[in-house]
């Protein structure tokens, strides 16, 4: 009898570790995107972290400003200096949870990921859709959305307004893997 | 015959003009193999800089072209871009390291927990600091 209870026991401490497991990329990729009149500009950051805590289902995302790649290096320095201050402000953040983690099967499922976004010094709720998909060794969270550049106190001078939009969509790829310390 | 030389003048200004701001807007990027490096030191320091005090740390080498010298306990692959990670005496940091293109093409000598040095521009700290566009020195 005694045995069965140690075994018992062993498998509910095993199902209490593994209930605090949690996922982690530290390679997600975050692009944006801004479609103007005059030019298109784009740029890529590959190296976002973005932690998931699978009991709960929140989820925390951590991105270095200086990291966005232009094509151009006049706009990936006036990004930094001009609009973003990446030197006051050197990171954007998002603290959320995604709503009914807990049904998410194998299968790619649309998500809403519900938080508040900091950008520039400006905090914001936000919704952001996303898919999800589970599996054995990773979460791959992935999805679109659009940011208001007026939403985060970024001013764009008159002078080059028309290049740059007011909406940005924004493309997110988040391949978790599970975290060992 | 001086309205002429005006306004030859005048064009010569804007031609050169023109292909100043046509310079300028399409500016290339710091070419960190060229580039010396502004701050040499190891994988220890850079990391323990970041963990004890990040915002002055920033001041000290965000976009700064730093080398970094440490013991590679990770090599990975992603999205064709080779990453290398330098080991610390942090217990969760370590010093990551973005590779270019041409330096991706040069990681399948390296091996796990060999010493190396690595330059590149440093972007912030996460969990780890972050160098981007590195090269691999030696």
């Amino acid at each position: 009898m005694k045995t069965i209870y140690t075994i018992i026991i062993c498998f509910l401490l095993v199902n209490v570790t593994s209930a605090q497991e949690r996922y982690l990329t530290k390679n997600g990729s975050v692009t944006f995107f801004s479609s103007a009149i005059v030019e298109d500009i784009k740029a890529d950051n590959n190296q976002v972290l973005s932690i998931i805590d699978a009991t709960s289902g929140k989820m925390a995302i951590s991105i270095l400003m200086k990291s966005f790649m232009f094509e151009k290096a006049l706009m990936q320095e006036h990004f930094n200096e001009n609009y973003v201050e990446s030197d006051k402000f050197p990171k954007a953040t998002f603290k959320g949870v995604i709503v009914g983690f807990e049904n998410i099967k194998d299968a790619e499922t649309k998500v809403e990921v519900k938080g508040i976004i900091t950008i520039h010094g400006k905090s914001k709720e936000i919704v952001i859709p996303a898919n999800i998909k589970r599996t054995e060794g990773s979460i791959l969270v992935n999805g679109e959305f659009n940011l208001l550049v007026a939403d985060y106190d970024i001013e764009i001078p008159g002078v080059v307004a028309k290049n740059i939009a007011k909406k940005i969509k924004v493309t997110f790829e988040f391949n978790h893997k599970p975290y060992k310390k | 015959m001086d309205k002429k030389k005006i306004i030859i003048a005048i064009l010569i200004i804007g031609i050169i003009g023109v292909f100043v701001a046509y310079k300028m807007y399409n500016k290339p990027h710091i070419n960190v193999a060229d580039s010396k490096s502004d701050i040499t030191l190891t994988a220890d320091k850079i990391i323990n800089d970041f963990s004890s005090d990040e915002s002055k740390a920033n001041t000290i080498y965000l976009d700064k072209i730093v080398s970094v010298s440490g013991e590679v306990s990770e090599l990975n692959l992603e999205k064709g871009k080779g990453i290398i990670t330098l080991k610390t005496n942090d217990d969760f940091g370590s010093v990551l390291c973005h590779l270019s293109e041409e330096s991706t093409k040069k990681m399948s000598s390296l091996r796990k927990g060999q010493t190396i040095s690595v330059k590149g521009i440093c972007t912030g700290y996460l969990l780890d600091v972050i160098l981007v566009k590195c090269e691999v020195i030696n």
